[in-house]
């Protein structure tokens, strides 16, 4: 297992468009006026600013996998079948955590306590987007590390509480990432907070 | 190989580069997990062997097998000390392979760690890291270095400083792109202008992207390229499949770009991972009956940031500097500095950038303090917050050199003037790390009355510079105005000095500006007639203060008159809707002629007023309420429903009735004797759940829709539910759960509704309920907010 590797202050590239997809946005149905769509930017911007985003990392051994299984070097147990399938023929699992901060979540609240709930729902969106994003630098970087190895990581990377990988398994990421140094605490139903927080595995396998 | 040898190497020819290692040596039985590097010392015989195959294939360059010979990367291995060693032997055997006519490029990539203010190490740690592996590749005798493969522009600093610091062989600069920028969020222009002014003598791109990728990026760099453009693809995207790592694309394919390529500015061109040696015969083959274009270089001056540029010239919209950072009678930013608040720092920083500062000027000259860690400390505070460049204001050399060594793109060093100690000190600094600078035409005996004069040490000041490889764009020449209040000419030989840079001299220029007006009244006017005057003279640019909207609205409608905004696009989109006589621009939208249409367009501000305007016309609040926002929020929701609307538009319809019912609420009470509500509803995200902008979102709608709310918050049990509940005398629970763990709660709160005897119906909601789940415990499931709205109306109705 390799340790825990921090980068801070990221800035990431996002998509706008999955933004709005998750404001219920229709290409194809909805209208919005250039004025809305200012501010919206504004708000984009707005969040990009007050994001102060940290991502972690490391690396550790696959020692097997049964699916749905995958059982890691220090004997922990992730389950999934999806998991298992994206894993399948890696020897290492990259684990990732991304946390946008607490300045984040105070801008939230403190947009809603003011009656800005439309300001609010797009702040939170991007925020939850733009954090998640930030895992994309931790893989481009990891896979700069891989090259001169023969090593590649896996496109695609999961969270838990996707499809049967269940959101328990948090507890697992968040020990072995070591959350608490991030500011970050897990709740006892598996809640990170603050709530921009998000654990992510993909796989390391031969080039 | 000298600089001049190289640039002359490029001349009127396309250079191949080699192509992909990793694989080949793979494929001969290098293992992974080992060192690549050190088995590659283990196997000379092997490597020189494939690098050799890539001379064979037409490359003109070879790169040395040490992308990981980096001391904190070999750290991996148990290697570091012998960092110069491999470097050594590797660069020895490149040249092996290379033979008598193939150039040997030192190929140095990342480190492995990130550099701050992203990862832990240290700017200088790096520098000192790369000259280990820089010292080895000399001693082996390389033609020329290659760094490549980077991600974040910093660490290609880094290591361009390190090249440059040790020798004077040329360098080529490979950055990495995820689509249009670095994922440390650097775009192709302001990596080529940080690079080539910081001395790379090629830039390019390499990795990642496939050849059509990079057809995009090339085109997007030539235009501002002083330097040869190189790029090295992969062979496509790679996929990993079982544990292997996939390239679809074939040689012929691959080379097929080649011309695509070179239209677009390509100089010198290879291939990354994934490619072969019969790649890049291919490519050798297509190369050898093409020629590299010419295109036309942008005349701008041009600075930036890691992740932003501003192009500087007379034909351009007018370039605001802000002059916020600088704390000359600014007693708050003063009093922040002294305390290191970088925070304040910051925010100046985006205040002025939303407002349209370009670049922002940051000066640290406050008496008590050490300018050269507070200089430092606000570029990186100021790099952090905005993607503005920089001017750095200071006549301090060490804290001038500190900022700079450290600033992640291509700063404006203000000033340096005819003075003997700031030629000899602050123009080598400003070559070493390629920098633009502001001249000052003053000199030894002071600020000169009369333009002649002023000219007189611009061209002498411009002289000396050009001898350091500087030219007319890397200049910007401060007219230096002074204030009318004690000289009557202040102004006029200051324009007159703008007049000749942009007629006969055609250097940029800029003023500071506020100057003009210093001891006089009505500043502002002052300042706005002086930039006006000095726009239609040719300046270029002003540090002057962004947040002043007659300032700026000045500039923008000088810009409309010099044709800089061509048919005033720009002017109209800012100012469309602007009343006569008002300074200040109008943001929002022309207010709304309804009440109703008020609502549909979520325009708050409108909405309380219209309101306020039916009560005087004599209509009554139920009248307002009925025929006015009812309709309008239901049509708001029916829009909602069939995606005409989305979210926000859904929440400002709600917001803007929110205004409205201010209003009108107090005249309905006052007429009725009662707020009559569709029904109480008590409305909370359960225990151990603290998720609830969505919760807060179908309370706002509830309200909205006549319904009496009692919101409990969040992450509370069901007891206090129960509570609220009936000493509410409830119509409705409405429950939210974002979490298969708090999930559970919901059937919990159902059963103990039953044990206190509550027959009231539960709704619930949350992203990961359904329909299903729901009704497993006799719950109401509705998939989000305007449903719950329906849902609960529709709960009512059946009581």
């Amino acid at each position: 297992m390799t340790p825990v590797q921090v980068m801070r202050g990221l800035k990431p590239q996002y998509n706008k468009r999955l933004i709005y997809t998750r404001l219920g946005y229709d290409r194809e149905r909805t209208s919005l006026s250039p004025e809305l769509e200012q501010e919206v930017e504004r708000l984009l911007t707005l969040t990009e600013n007050t994001l102060n985003i940290t991502a972690a990392y490391r690396m550790v051994e696959i020692k097997r996998i049964d699916s749905p299984a995958i059982v890691l070097e220090d004997d922990t147990v992730l389950s999934g079948v999806r998991l298992a399938e994206l894993l399948d023929g890696c020897d290492q699992a990259l684990l990732m955590l991304a946390a946008g901060g607490s300045r984040i979540m105070d801008l939230i609240h403190r947009l809603q306590e003011e009656n800005r709930m439309s300001e609010a729902v797009v702040v939170d969106a991007a925020a939850s987007e733009i954090t998640d994003s930030a895992l994309d630098i931790v893989m481009a970087h990891v896979t700069t590390l891989l090259r001169s190895r023969g090593r590649a990581l896996t496109s695609m990377r999961f969270s838990p509480g996707y499809g049967d990988f269940e959101i328990t398994q948090q507890r697992d990421f968040y020990r072995l990432l070591n959350g608490e140094a991030f500011g970050i605490t897990l709740n006892e139903a598996c809640l990170l907070i603050p709530e921009k927080s998000v654990f992510a595995i993909a796989g390391i396998g031969k080039q | 190989m000298t600089k001049k040898e190289f640039k002359k190497l490029f001349h009127n020819k396309l250079i191949i580069l080699d192509g992909g290692m990793g694989t080949l040596l793979q494929k001969l039985g290098l293992p992974s997990g080992v060192c690549p590097e050190e088995w590659a010392i283990q196997n000379t015989e092997l490597l020189i062997k494939t690098q050799s195959q890539y001379r064979e294939a037409g490359s003109n360059i070879l790169y040395t097998f040490t992308f990981g010979a980096n001391p904190i990367k070999l750290k991996e291995y148990g290697l570091s000390d012998q960092t110069f060693e491999i470097n050594r032997l590797l660069a020895l055997a490149a040249r092996k392979a290379a033979g008598d006519d193939v150039w040997v490029a030192g190929d140095i990539s990342s480190c492995g760690s990130l550099l701050w203010p992203f990862g832990e190490i240290e700017f200088e740690e790096a520098v000192e890291s790369f000259k280990t592996q820089v010292k080895g590749l000399l001693a082996g005798g390389v033609d020329l270095f290659v760094i490549e493969t980077m991600l974040d522009i910093q660490e290609a600093r880094a290591a361009l400083l390190a090249v440059k610091e040790l020798c004077d062989l040329p360098v080529m600069v490979t950055m990495t792109y995820e689509g249009e920028r670095t994922l440390m969020g650097s775009d192709p222009v302001s990596a080529l202008v940080t690079l080539q002014s910081l001395g790379a003598d090629a830039v390019g791109c390499n990795c990642s992207s496939g050849p059509a990728e990079m057809v995009s990026l090339i085109a997007q760099m030539k235009p501002y390229a002083r330097v040869p453009l190189i790029a090295k693809p992969n062979a496509g995207k790679p996929r990993l499949e079982k544990g292997k790592t996939l390239f679809d694309m074939d040689a012929e394919t691959f080379a097929s770009y080649t011309t695509a390529l070179v239209e677009a500015g390509v100089n010198g061109l290879g291939g990354c991972c994934g490619t072969t040696p019969a790649y890049i015969e291919k490519v050798a083959a297509v190369a050898r009956d093409l020629k590299p274009v010419k295109v036309e270089r942008k005349p701008y001056s041009l600075a930036c940031s890691n992740r932003q540029t501003a192009a500087i010239h007379p034909s351009l919209p007018f370039t605001i500097i802000g002059e916020r950072l600088n704390p000359t009678g600014k007693k708050a930013l003063k009093e922040a500095l002294l305390k290191g608040d970088m925070e304040t720092v910051a925010e100046l920083a985006r205040e002025q950038v939303e407002a349209g500062a370009v670049l922002l000027d940051i000066n640290a000259g406050v008496p008590g303090i050490n300018e050269k860690e507070t200089l430092v400390a606000m570029v990186n505070a100021v790099c952090n917050a905005v993607p503005a460049p920089i001017l750095l204001d200071s006549s301090n050399a060490e804290a001038l050199e500190a900022a700079l060594r450290i600033y992640p793109g291509r700063a404006v060093i203000n000033s340096i003037s005819g003075e003997t100690e700031k030629l000899e000190k602050l123009l080598p600094l400003a070559q070493k790390y390629g920098a633009m600078f502001v001249l000052l035409p003053v000199d030894d005996h002071g600020v000169p009355e009369t333009a002649e004069e002023r000219i007189a040490i611009i061209k002498k000041v411009y002289d000396r510079a050009k001898k350091l490889g500087f030219n007319k764009e890397d200049i910007l020449v401060d007219g230096v105005v002074m204030t009318v209040a004690s000289n009557a000419h202040g102004a006029k030989e200051a324009l007159k000095v703008v007049a000749w840079c942009s007629g006969k001299f055609r250097a940029n220029t800029t003023l500071g500006l506020s100057n003009v007006s210093f001891g006089l009244p009505g500043r502002e006017a002052v300042n706005s007639a002086f930039v006006a005057m000095a726009m239609a003279k040719g300046l270029s640019t002003a540090i002057l203060n962004p947040n002043n909207e007659q300032m700026v609205q000045t500039v923008r409608a000088s810009d409309a008159l010099m044709a800089r905004d061509l048919n005033a696009v720009n002017y109209t989109s800012l100012y469309a809707g602007q009343k006569s006589g008002s300074a200040q621009p109008q943001k929002e939208k022309a207010v709304s002629k309804t009440l109703y249409e008020a609502i549909l367009s979520g325009s708050r501000e409108s909405a309380g007023e219209l309101a306020r305007l039916g009560l005087l016309s004599g209509r009554t609040a139920k009248e307002l309420i009925d025929q006015e926002l009812i309709p309008a929020i239901q049509k708001v929701g029916d829009f909602y429903e069939k995606k005409q609307y989305f979210l926000p538009q859904l929440i400002r319809g709600a917001e803007a009735m929110e205004k409205a019912m201010e209003v009108l609420t107090p005249e309905l009470v006052r007429d009725s004797g009662d707020q009559p509500h569709q029904g109480t509803v008590v409305i909370a995200t359960v225990k151990g759940d603290v998720h609830d902008i969505g919760k807060n979102i179908v309370a706002m709608l509830l309200k909205n829709y006549g319904f009496k709310v009692i919101d409990l918050g969040k992450d509370v049990d069901a007891d206090s539910i129960i509570h609220a509940a009936k000493t509410n005398n409830a119509d409705i629970i409405a429950l939210s759960a974002l979490m298969t763990t708090t999930m559970s709660q919901m059937p919990l709160v159902m059963d103990r509704m039953r044990e206190a005897g509550l027959d009231i119906p539960m709704m619930v909601g949350g992203a990961v309920l359904d329909k299903k789940y729901a009704e497993s415990f006799g719950a109401h499931f509705s998939n989000d907010a305007y449903g719950a709205v329906k849902l609960a109306k529709s709960l009512m109705n059946s009581k």
